[in-house]
């Protein structure tokens, strides 16, 4: 039987490969959120337009982001029997001369970053490409030589920006849904869960609890019905790598859900998606469509008598709701306060029936786990911390973006090697790793090696992998204050302790960044942190205090200098800065008077300005806006 | 039967030294706090008046359903309290009444109490519920049927395929609430009072759940939704600024709409777009590394 559907998965394959190596010249542009939002779309058209225009023969396709959003808009080209070449920061204007260099018969080799040999397939394989046109771009660097791809290892984010997210074809090329036929046609649920276990798979939302475990738990307890979800309410701030999956690889999701769905006996999926995500939605609305008209989804799937079907469901802004408790209630439709554990959903869920959450980057580790086998996962990472994991290195670092790195590596590798470092000269100040659950962490731990221990150890947490740099002009206090606020705001108030001790913690750092702390507060601060932590009952409670405790651990100073002198060290604190003109540099331009939101800027056309302190609302425009340096901050 | 006001003057006991304390107390309101002081100064000996101004004592928690932060079933812990209080010797429960003064001096008051008439025998009633039923005046202590609200019909035009589309079963709720806020802008009362009638969900659970995610709103929004991206990132580099420049150039506070109802102006919590921080997202379409040069170029994009 298994035949019939080992033949559609190769007809697939066929059409993938022939959309994804057509035999002649492809482009490809990287149209995620990212990519959409420094102009992918437009170089798109152009590029079509361009196409139409001048007759050349090649594909136009668009896929998702390759996680160097740094350098957005992407534009990959698939020369025939030859490399693939990365473009970089592609504009309308540069894809017009882009289009009409290949006319010409030569490379473009205008804006381009790097080049592919190989393409790298799941976990260990590679497809070599031809050396067509490999001498025109001799000395531009390998894919690998790239100093933000080299270390990266990407398993979660293997098709991200190579497939066409909406093409079932081009996935299945990249040995897609091929683990779900060899499990439903060879194995049984508790053996693929049992594959799970060896692999030392552990959750990537947040928790780390180990997922075979967890699927374990949730098959073991009775129920005439069970339920599976993924997590795709990516609340904190500073994270996006859920919204890069589904939208650059909705069906590594879909398949992971199948899979877990057959080791749980689950007959119906829900993916919890927020509603910031729109162009996720729609992209995984597509993929579900094709995923059930090819009979992966829905009675029966590959002629076994297993049945699996998904639904996607959208919250509505509320940051709780990513708590699994709390999801199922917004799912079930009642108030989407969390709830006491036990029981866990694995015990009683949506509706009270056995339910398993994972997070969008578990799923999509899942169908390549299941494919090179368990104890292959098992060979990366650290001893308590296997496999990948995504982290979205972003603040004031050099190359941002998304990247995919094995765990262990220590965080100065990511932010110096990857990262680049800091730009404009600053110092580096912190990291903040694990949104608003998460801590700050200083430069003595850069040799920090990264994994679910010894982040916890740190004081702070792996999270979702929201890794947020900050450099020296960054105030750790109004940081923490910045969480607390978040925290404070997005708190259900079910708990007294959340709900007001992020009040009054707010409060008081609140006082201390406009300079009226007391000596006490800091002691204080940590003794509320501790209650509030050891009194809440979901995870948004017992973790809003981390940001505080972790910057108190480290920067201490900081908060000292802020109390006692009323002293903001990095100037950030708008009650504790003065802005004012440096006499010598202003050449009265009157820039900043006309960009002042408070008329608070006095003066002549080339004369020195003047700002009157006391209609200043230290709004800073005038700093930024300044060609000559010439704005002042003490 | 009219209001009574009665005096209480505690029976002096012979104190020799402290000539005027007396052994009573009165504690005024019967929740559960002024329950449970009652029964430990009563337990210490205490004669105890307990004032309680509504018909019954047990106050609120006796209205909820559990209590923070065990979640036990409310009415189980104070149930005995309740029977507790009633039958202790040293308690006399003084109900539907209410404090009108207090004179004397500490250890030595005397208060006048007004009693409302309850017009049934409290010695007699047993509780047994049958009057309320043969009352053949309307019974306004159960909450009336309500009768399915009409709405204009171009509204119905809209909300019946929703309910359609999504069901009225377990669940639903969410993506019709979701699908009109879609096509509002916001949630219309009349409609929302219609959904409550068609799916059988309260008004005040969906009050509840309209209140509690940020992205519904109960007052019209503007035609564009600009949201801020205040992301951790987006916030250090600055979006604070942008938001200050967005708001004073369109004359709104942060969350507010402008007159003409073409802006409203949120901040959001992370629109996913950290690396292009800082972003600021117009409808459905993201605008990434926003200079605060740009904010007026992109607002002609919208009419």
């Amino acid at each position: 039987m298994s035949n019939k559907y080992t033949q559609q998965l190769d007809s697939l394959e066929a059409v993938g490969l022939s959309s994804l190596y057509p035999g002649k010249f492809r482009i490809s542009v990287g149209m995620a959120t990212c990519g959409l939002a420094t102009g992918a779309g437009e170089v798109f058209n152009r590029l079509g337009e361009e196409l139409k225009k001048t007759g050349f023969d090649a594909i136009l396709s668009r896929t998702g982001c390759l996680g160097f959003c740094q350098m957005e808009p992407v534009v990959d080209l698939f020369i025939p029997d030859g490399p693939r070449l990365t473009f970089v920061e592609m504009t309308p204007e540069k894809a017009t001369d882009f289009i009409k260099i290949l006319t010409e018969g030569k490379i473009p080799t205008d804006s381009l970053l790097c080049v592919h040999q190989r393409e790298t397939l799941l976990g260990d394989n590679f497809k070599e490409y031809g050396s067509a046109s490999a001498d025109t771009v001799a000395d531009v660097p390998l894919y690998t030589e790239v100093p933000f791809f080299a270390k990266q290892n990407k398993i979660a984010l293997r098709n991200c920006g190579v497939i066409d997210p909406v093409s079932i074809e081009e996935y299945v090329a990249r040995s897609g849904y091929r683990a779900l036929l060899e499990v439903l046609s060879s194995r049984t649920n508790v053996e693929l869960i049992a594959d799970v276990k060896t692999s030392g798979l552990r959750g990537r939302g947040g928790g780390g609890f180990p997922t075979g475990l967890k699927w374990e738990y949730t098959l073991k307890t009775e129920a005439d019905q069970r339920y599976v979800v993924c997590n795709a309410d990516e609340g904190d701030p500073g994270a996006y790598m859920d919204r890069s999956v589904l939208e650059g690889d909705p069906h590594s999701v879909i398949e992971g859900m199948i899979l877990g769905g057959y080791a749980m006996q689950a007959s119906m999926g829900f993916v919890y998606v927020r509603t910031e995500y729109p162009l996720a939605v729609e992209r995984m609305t597509v993929a579900i469509e094709q995923a059930r008209g090819n009979g992966f989804l829905g009675e029966n799937i590959f002629g076994s008598d297993f049945s699996f079907d998904l639904q996607i469901r959208q919250g509505s802004g509320a940051f709780v709701c990513g708590e699994e408790t709390s999801l199922m209630h917004s799912i079930e439709g009642v108030s989407p306060e969390p709830r006491n554990r036990p029981p866990f959903p694995s015990e009683s869920g949506l509706w009270k029936k056995p339910t398993n959450i994972n997070n969008v980057e578990t799923w999509a580790n899942v169908p390549a786990l299941v494919f090179k086998g368990g104890s292959w996962f098992s060979g990366i990472g650290t001893e308590n911390s296997k496999g990948t994991k995504v982290f979205s290195l972003v603040g004031t670092v050099r190359n941002t973006g998304l990247v995919e790195v094995p765990m262990g590596i220590t965080l100065r590798e990511i932010i110096f090697e990857i990262g680049g470092g800091i730009p404009d000269d600053k110092e580096f100040k912190a990291v903040q790793t694990g949104g608003p659950s998460g801590g700050c962490l200083p430069a003595s731990l850069l040799d920090l090696p990264v994994d679910y221990q010894r982040l916890a150890e740190a004081g702070s947490i792996m999270g979702s992998g929201g890794m947020v740099v900050m450099d020296e002009t960054s105030c750790v206090v109004d940081i923490a204050r910045y969480f607390l606020d978040f925290t404070n705001d997005e708190s259900c108030g079910k708990c007294t302790s959340c709900r007001d001790g992020s009040e009054l913690m707010l409060n008081i750092l609140t006082r201390i960044t406009q300079g009226h702390g007391k000596p006490e507060d800091v002691d204080f601060l940590l003794e509320l942190g501790a209650a509030v932590t050891d009194a809440s009952q979901c995870g948004l409670g017992q973790t809003l205090a981390n940001p505080v405790l972790s910057t108190i651990r480290y920067f201490r100073e900081e908060y000292d200098a802020h109390i006692e002198r009323a002293v903001c060290p990095a100037h950030a604190c708008k009650e504790l800065v003065t802005y004012s003109v440096d006499v010598d540099k202003c050449t009265g331009c009157t820039l900043c008077a006309r960009n002042c939101p408070t008329a608070a800027i006095s003066g002549k056309v080339r004369e020195v300005h003047f700002i009157d302190q006391g209609n200043c609302t230290k709004c800073g425009l005038c700093f930024d806006v300044c060609n000559f340096n010439a704005i002042v901050v003490e | 039967m009219a209001d009574t006001v009665t005096d209480i003057k505690p029976e002096k006991k012979n104190m020799a030294t402290e000539s005027a304390k007396s052994g009573a107390v009165l504690v005024v309101g019967g929740g559960i706090a002024g329950i449970q002081s009652s029964l430990d100064l009563a337990d210490s000996g205490y004669k105890v008046y307990l004032v309680e101004k509504t018909p019954a004592i047990g106050g609120t928690m006796a209205q909820l359903d559990k209590t923070f932060p065990t979640n036990d079933c409310a009415m189980c812990v104070i149930s005995p309290k309740l029977v507790g209080s009633g039958r202790h010797l040293n308690i006399d429960l003084i109900t539907n009444a209410e404090v009108m003064g207090i004179e004397g001096e500490s250890g030595n008051f005397t208060v006048k109490v007004k009693r409302h008439p309850r017009y049934v025998d409290a010695e007699a009633c047993t509780g047994c519920g049958a009057c309320v039923q043969n009352c053949p005046v309307n019974m306004i202590i159960y909450p009336v049927e309500r009768d399915e609200v009409d709405i204009r019909k171009n509204d119905r035009d809209v909300v019946l395929p929703i309910l359609e589309e999504n069901g009225c079963g377990e669940g639903s709720l969410m993506p019709v609430l979701q699908a009109v806020d879609r096509h509002y802008g916001y949630l219309p009362k009349d409609v929302i009072t219609y959904i409550s009638g068609k799916l059988s969900v309260s008004l005040a659970d969906i009050y509840n759940i309209a209140t509690f995610y940020n992205s519904f709103s109960l007052v019209p929004k503007g035609r564009h939704k600009i949201s801020i991206c205040m992301g951790t990132t987006c916030y250090v580099k600055g979006a604070e600024k942008l938001m200050q420049k967005l708001c004073t150039d369109l004359g709104v506070e942060p969350g507010g709409t402008t007159e003409d109802m073409r802006f409203s102006v949120e901040a959001a919590r992370c629109i996913g777009c950290c690396s292009l921080a800082p972003a600021i997202m117009v409808n459905d379409k993201v605008y990434g590394r926003v200079k605060l040069s740009d904010l007026s170029g992109i607002l002609k994009e919208y009419q």
